[in-house]
């Protein structure tokens, strides 16, 4: 492995519907704000063994990546 | 030997033997790769040893009782070696993805190469000395002496302390969510929990390359999964299957490119100076080992700061 592993996109928590269009690969979950976005998106990733990445717009993302159990 | 043969003459043997199994002996301290960990590693490359030595010293002492099928033989069991690192690096692989922080291939590589390269020099060194206490016994324990410490200074490999300076930093975010070692972004944490414990509890470190070798090593990212490793093996990582962003990352100044290397870790023992020491220690791997790269982009800033 030269490079990471490209990860995935896993699942989607937003607090403004409006940043994100429906019909993607992973499912939207709505918040009412922000404290309730991330205890959702902590579970989530705990569950899932995934990463949370914020987007800055009232979105964060949860990324699952194969090589994550092992690699920094 | 057959009965017809002359009388053999067991001390070059011996010697030869000896200064074999104890450069194998020498190098089998582990603390360096942690690696063999348990007595039964220990007992493999024990027996490893022994055999290689026992083939190195006694092929001159057959040749010279005349024993050509006898030498003929000891040099096919020599090749039986070349399994040592295919068996080394499969152990290692299958820990892999057993253990939260990777040695990664460019380690495992390398521990494998030296185990192997390790019964060969046993070998050489034992039939070096069996030349030499041919001539008389002092003699052969004084060569067997010259040729295990030798053997030792040449096979021994440069350490990321001399390449690179290693300092402790304080860990910083920038726009909220990036995590930052001094001028090195290593990751967005997007979860305020894990940002909060990075905050709390994580220690930053920061690798500067004292010369243009120290830097073609950190360009490497084998060289920087080993570094991770080390780091986590000498003072622990809080991190479990479930909480990959939390743990150990070590990254490159990017996108500036000045060739600086930035490790963030959550250590379970919160001991700054043995984790120094530890990263100061990790060996540069031979996969690292590139020509020197001149950084222009560090030029070009130098001569800005000169000028500005």
């Amino acid at each position: 492995m030269a490079d990471a592993a490209t990860p995935a996109m896993f699942a989607i928590v937003t607090t403004d519907k409006n940043t994100v269009l429906y019909g993607g690969m992973a499912p939207v979950f709505l918040a009412p704000n922000n404290v309730e976005r991330d205890r959702v998106a902590m579970w989530l990733c705990r569950i899932t063994n995934a990463i949370v990445h914020d987007l800055h717009n009232g979105t964060v993302i949860l990324t699952v990546n194969q090589a994550s159990a092992s690699s920094g | 030997m057959s009965g017809a043969s002359a009388p053999v003459n067991w001390t070059p043997m011996i010697i030869a033997f000896l200064a074999g199994f104890i450069s194998r002996l020498l190098y089998l301290r582990s603390g360096r790769s942690h690696n063999p960990g348990y007595p039964s590693g220990y007992m493999i490359q024990i027996a490893l040893g022994v055999i290689a030595a026992m083939i190195g010293s006694s092929v001159i002492v057959s040749l010279i009782g005349k024993e050509f099928t006898a030498a003929t033989f000891l040099t096919l069991a020599a090749t039986q070696f070349f399994n040592v690192r295919s068996n080394e690096r499969k152990t290692l692989e299958q820990e892999e993805s057993l253990i939260l922080v990777g040695r990664g291939a460019g380690y495992i590589e390398g521990i494998s190469i030296t185990y192997e390269a390790r019964n060969f020099l046993a070998m050489l060194i034992a039939l070096a000395t069996s030349i030499v206490a041919e001539l008389n016994l002092w003699v052969g324990i004084a060569g067997g002496i010259a040729f295990i410490i030798f053997g030792e200074m040449y096979m021994s490999g440069p350490r990321l302390g001399q390449l690179v300076d290693v300092e402790i930093t304080e860990l910083r975010y920038e726009k909220g969510t990036l995590l930052y070692v001094g001028p090195v972004m290593l990751m967005e944490v997007g979860l305020a929990d894990s940002r909060e414990r990075y905050r709390k509890e994580g220690v930053g470190v920061l690798l500067k390359p004292r010369d243009a070798r120290g830097e073609a090593v950190l360009w490497n990212v084998a060289q920087r999964q080993a570094i991770a490793h080390l780091a986590a093996a000498a003072v622990g990582v809080q991190k479990d299957v479930g909480y990959p962003e939390q743990g150990v990352i070590c990254r490159m100044n990017m996108p500036a490119g000045l060739g600086q290397a930035g490790l963030a870790i959550i250590p379970v023992e919160r001991d700054t100076e043995k984790l120094v020491r530890a990263i100061r220690n990790v060996p540069v791997l031979e996969s690292s080992k590139w020509s020197r790269v001149r950084n222009t982009k560090k030029q070009q800033k130098r001569k800005g700061e000169a000028h500005g």
